[in-house]
């Protein structure tokens, strides 16, 4: 047996006494091997700690989820027994509901739906086993988390509708700012290939929708004006306007 | 639907599933806030005791203390959560009453420390280094260190070899030492 294989087995807790004796004159006399030793026991404590920070992020992530839902579900019901009272008073519905001023939140719940996988269609019975495939069976099944690593472990991760689709799970685990960082970029490349045009264009609307999330109204409207505007766009064009009138 | 038994449960926590944490921590948050309440626990602290217990059950999932569980994830959850008020508790009020805890898991190991702030350089080269590897790199590294051999990580992550793995962890250690020397 060679040193290292007791410094694994060291790691695995699976040294006999006998080996533990020789891992002991090891590393007294051995200074290649106290080195190396020394090395992995570090390691060992910065993958411990990378772990429990990677779960401190998730944990505060659910939380946040979590509360999310039960705020909308408050919202909702405060909506509900806002319209009862409409009704009651005698107004007509609608007109409450058009005098209503929806906060950001509610704009963007009402208004944000992740973009459908218009990559790699995802057909019962015959499919590739690449990674693209599995991110996009993943994205399809709401897997967010999943379809986020699976994303960051295609071949070329950098490219636009990969990037994109990352955007989407992000904006659906409310990983705004994760989101706009991605798609930022996205929307100021000037993309030859009109397959990357589209994401471009459609890029744009959500980057409004994830600064509308974060109450950056003076960046929301300025890309809801992109999209409202833009001659070459289609994207969205009403709901964009429709949004505007409400923020600015 | 897959069974979602302990074993389970205990299997898919070492391979640190995100959608397995998410069920568990939707399913007791509740519960345990409410549990808490009747120590007088404030919400907000709850919710980082709460968290802090979530993270025991993690290490000592990925550390193999869990993988003869005979009790249910969320009584071993709330379990480490009760030694964790206690804990709490006695630190404010300078009492003891660690013995009003009634425990039956033999793996009593709850109160896991986090010894995460002191870091030498090398340490923190390494931990940014360590976060440049691959996801299959660092799941292999990372049971690897948590004490399982290579039979154990060959079942966990789905090698179809042993041997496939053993090239592949030293593979991973070539790849973070040349990324370490690069920083320096």
């Amino acid at each position: 047996m060679n040193n290292y294989e007791l410094i694994d087995k060291f790691f695995e807790n699976s040294l006999t006494s006998k080996e533990q004796r020789s891992f002991n004159d090891s590393l007294q006399s051995d200074k290649e091997f106290k080195k190396e030793f020394l090395f992995q026991q570090d390691l060992k404590k910065v993958i411990a700690i990378n772990r429990r920070e990677e779960l401190k992020i998730e944990l505060d992530q659910f939380k946040k989820e979590y509360q999310g839902k039960s705020k909308s579900k408050f919202l909702f019901n405060s909506w509900l027994i806002a319209a009862s009272i409409a009704l009651l008073v005698g107004f007509g519905l609608w007109f409450v509901k058009d005098s209503y001023f929806p906060s950001n939140e509610q704009l963007y719940v009402q208004n944000f739906e992740p973009y459908r996988n218009i990559v790699q269609p995802v057909v019962r019975g015959k499919n590739p086993k690449t990674i693209e495939h599995s991110a996009f069976v993943a994205y399809e099944n709401k897997n967010y988390h999943k379809a986020i690593n699976l994303f960051n472990s295609v071949a070329s991760p950098n490219e636009t509708p990969f990037q994109f689709y990352k955007a989407m799970c992000f904006l659906s685990l409310n990983k705004t700012d994760d989101a706009i960082q991605i798609l930022l970029p996205i929307t100021t490349t000037k993309e030859i290939e009109s397959s990357s045009k589209k994401f471009t264009e459609m890029a744009n609307w959500y980057l409004g929708l994830a600064y509308l999330k974060n109450d950056n109204l003076d960046k929301a409207l300025s890309q809801f004006s992109i999209v409202a505007n833009h001659t070459d766009y289609t994207f969205k064009k009403e709901e964009a306007k429709k949004i505007i009138t409400f923020i600015k | 639907m897959e069974p979602f038994e302990s074993k389970n449960i205990v299997e898919l926590l070492k391979r640190k599933d995100s959608a397995t944490f998410q069920k568990i921590y939707n399913d007791n948050l509740k519960t345990f806030i409410n549990f808490a309440k009747g120590y007088h626990i404030e919400e907000y602290d709850s919710y980082d005791i709460y968290h802090d217990s979530i993270m025991v059950l993690q290490e000592n999932a990925i550390n193999g203390k869990i993988n003869d569980l005979k009790s249910s994830i969320s009584t071993y959850l709330f379990a480490i959560g009760k030694y964790k008020i206690f804990h709490a508790f006695r630190e404010k009020a300078k009492v003891n009453i660690t013995n009003d805890i009634e425990i039956i898991e033999k793996n009593f190991d709850f109160d896991v420390d986090f010894d995460d702030k002191k870091l030498t350089n090398q340490q923190t080269l390494l931990k940014n280094g360590f976060k440049k590897l691959g996801k299959r790199c660092k799941d292999v590294l990372e049971l690897h260190y948590s004490g399982h051999d290579l039979d154990e990580i060959t079942d966990i992550l789905k090698y179809s070899d042993k041997n496939v793995l053993k090239s592949q962890k030293s593979r991973c250690m070539k790849q973070l030492k040349k990324i370490i020397f690069n920083y320096e």
